[in-house]
């Protein structure tokens, strides 16, 4: 008999998480895996651990960070609402210069309430539930205004 | 701390976990810790493992179950009940499966 002598950990980057990321959330629990890509540059970096947590029966608003299920591509992805209408949301990569398209409620699989670097928590303060970061995305802005803000602060850290 | 396994007595799946066959494997998340964590606490099984997961099913003493998988796999029902047994232990530590009443 070919018995597996243990149990092995295993996740690929195109592991499709979708179905079990929902029957955990339904469960009441938050799910934690790791983001993989540059679209949430610069608060989520490609290998961050992020948590998602349920929805609980509130519905999510512009600005929130939310896991949602891009059933096309059989994955699921890590973006911000950028405008709630009524039964659909627009989706939109904070980094990405377009918007990824309206998706249904049923789409929308849960909250990002945490995200972890290199062992630990980054503290991004209200930046996963801003709708003004929602506003600034929708035109590209607030990529262009952190890479400002970056160069503005390096030439600082340097004269320092 | 090792659990101590008892032929007679029925095993069956904890409702602390989501489990999920992907491209042909069995997918554990065990939710104890109160997350479902693919980080640390993921577990696949592979089709044998599978076998014995979809066996041990909460219906029928372990005893039973090692002597139709030793029937179906024409093995030795003790190597099998050393292999079931390894399995069940670690399962039974991580709380992915539970003695029933």
């Amino acid at each position: 008999m070919d018995l597996p002598s243990r149990p092995r950990p295993a996740l690929g980057d195109n592991y499709p998480v979708a179905g079990l990321m929902r029957a955990v959330l339904e469960k009441g629990r938050a799910f934690r895996f790791e983001a993989r890509g540059t679209s949430m540059l610069p608060l989520i970096r490609d290998g961050d651990v992020v948590t998602v947590t349920p929805l609980s029966g509130g519905e999510p608003r512009t600005g929130d960070v939310v896991a949602f299920a891009d059933l096309g591509a059989d994955r699921v992805r890590i973006h911000r609402i950028v405008k709630a209408g009524s039964g659909a949301y627009l989706l939109k990569g904070d980094h990405d210069p377009g918007a990824d398209g309206l998706f249904s409620p049923e789409a929308i699989l849960g909250l990002v309430a945490r995200v972890e670097r290199g062992g630990r928590t980054v503290r991004l303060g209200p930046a996963l539930r801003s709708p003004v970061i929602a506003r600034l995305s929708r035109s590209f802005l607030f990529t262009r205004l952190y890479r400002r803000a970056r160069r503005a602060f390096g030439r600082r850290e340097g004269s320092a | 701390m090792e659990e101590k396994i008892d032929l007679s007595r029925v095993y069956g799946p904890s409702d602390d976990v989501v489990v999920r066959e992907i491209e042909g494997e069995i997918v554990i998340v065990p939710l104890t810790s109160g997350i479902g964590d693919l980080e640390d606490e993921l577990f696949t099984l592979n089709e044998t493992g599978r076998d014995i997961w979809s066996r041990i099913d909460g219906s029928r003493p372990l005893g039973a179950v090692i002597e139709d998988l030793a029937k179906d796999y024409d093995a030795p029902d003790g190597l099998v009940r050393r292999d079931v047994v390894g399995i069940l232990q670690e399962l039974l530590e991580r709380r992915m499966i539970v003695e029933r009443d």
